[in-house]
């Protein structure tokens, strides 16, 4: 099935889900490799990877958010308590949040940088903010602080689809992995 | 007494004559509408420059461009690509090395008519160090007292070593650096 039903994630929703967490990872360490490379045509690079990078995923997110509004959401299981919704409701929407908002911000640091990009060494990325050094340097640190805070709500996550299926005993880990 | 008055005035004729068809015509550069601009490319983008500070000096008859000269002096430490980071970078050994060799010149060996108003400068570029034959294409507009030479070429950073060590591979840095000017003149004197 390629949509979600009310208790079961669609074909759509998990190849999304999955393809989106191996670049998210993949993006996270393409970023710290970049900043911390000594300056050299491998460091520009890496730069180039990880802003095409980030592109693609802004796009993904956006295609996602809507494929998740066109389709139900499947129901938490039953006897989760009321913090636990409430926790499982506030970091979804903070990694959709963070989905969205790493790369726009890494998007206003490359046009007030002023540092000519094309998008996989292809397609020119239109400035979103005029070249402005200071406005450059304030959204690198909180771009660096939303990656950090990333890095902090996908520990999170990982860590409480484990818990529901190791602890908890129910399908929620189950039911978004490919044969489930 | 007779003979050396006839002497002086033929010497008189003569230097009438003969003066101005030697001298071409001197011209001073007005920096404010003058450019000098480079453009290279940095991950397959192009990548704009200038040189703020820069003067040529030109002797030119565009009717009797042969006997005429090109001088340019460009001072180097003046580049500014408009990314902070990056005019840190060019000034390091690795790049423009503004220590080592803070100003460019061109002196032209031969001026040419190619066609109509346009015009060839051969002569020598010293940059970095380096001297390479360079020809300057350029087109002329103006009067007898203003006018404007245009043109552009394209250099290859290499063959002034301009990107040494890791940064001679041209996939990230590209070879080719294509520089295009506008000067603007005035007839000195």
């Amino acid at each position: 099935m390629l949509r979600n039903t009310t208790d079961s994630w669609g074909a759509g929703a998990k190849f999304f889900h999955w393809l989106m967490a191996a670049l998210i990872v993949f993006q996270i360490m393409l970023g710290v490799m970049a900043v911390t490379w000594p300056v050299s045509p491998t460091k520009l690079d890496l730069f180039v990877w990880h802003k095409s990078f980030g592109v693609l995923i802004l796009t993904l997110a956006a295609l996602r958010l809507l494929w998740r509004f066109a389709n139900p959401t499947p129901e938490l299981p039953d006897g989760m308590a009321a913090w636990e919704r409430a926790a499982a409701r506030v970091s979804h929407f903070l990694l959709y949040l963070l989905m969205i908002a790493l790369p726009v911000t890494g998007w206003i640091i490359n046009s007030a940088a002023n540092i000519p990009f094309r998008v996989f060494w292809l397609v020119p990325l239109p400035p979103v903010v005029a070249p402005d050094k200071a406005l450059a340097d304030l959204f690198a640190q909180v771009h660096g602080g939303l990656a950090l805070a990333l890095v902090v709500v996908l520990v999170a996550h990982i860590g409480a689809a484990l818990r529901h299926h190791f602890i908890k005993h129910d399908k929620v880990l189950v039911r978004m992995l490919p044969g489930g | 007494m007779k003979k050396k008055t006839a002497w002086l005035g033929l010497c008189g004729l003569l230097l009438a004559g003969a003066l101005p068809a030697a001298q071409p015509a001197e011209w001073k550069m007005d920096p404010a509408g003058s450019k000098l601009e480079f453009v290279a490319t940095f991950e397959k983008t192009p990548a704009p420059g200038v040189f703020k500070e820069f003067d040529a000096r030109l002797r030119f008859d565009p009717e009797q461009p042969a006997g005429g000269s090109l001088d340019v002096t460009v001072k180097v430490t003046s580049a500014d690509m408009s990314i902070p980071d990056v005019n840190k970078e060019i000034r390091g050994k690795d790049w423009f090395d503004y220590a080592g060799f803070p100003q460019a010149e061109f002196r032209s060996t031969d001026l040419r008519r190619a066609q109509g108003n346009r015009y060839v400068a051969r002569g020598t570029l010293s940059l970095k160090g380096a001297k390479q034959a360079v020809e300057v294409p350029f087109t002329w507009t103006g009067d007898a007292e203003r006018a404007t030479m245009e043109g552009e070429l394209t250099l290859k950073r290499g063959a002034f070593g301009i990107g040494a060590g890791e940064w001679a591979a041209t996939s990230v840095i590209g070879a080719d650096v294509k520089v295009k000017f506008t000067v603007k003149l005035r007839k000195a004197g």
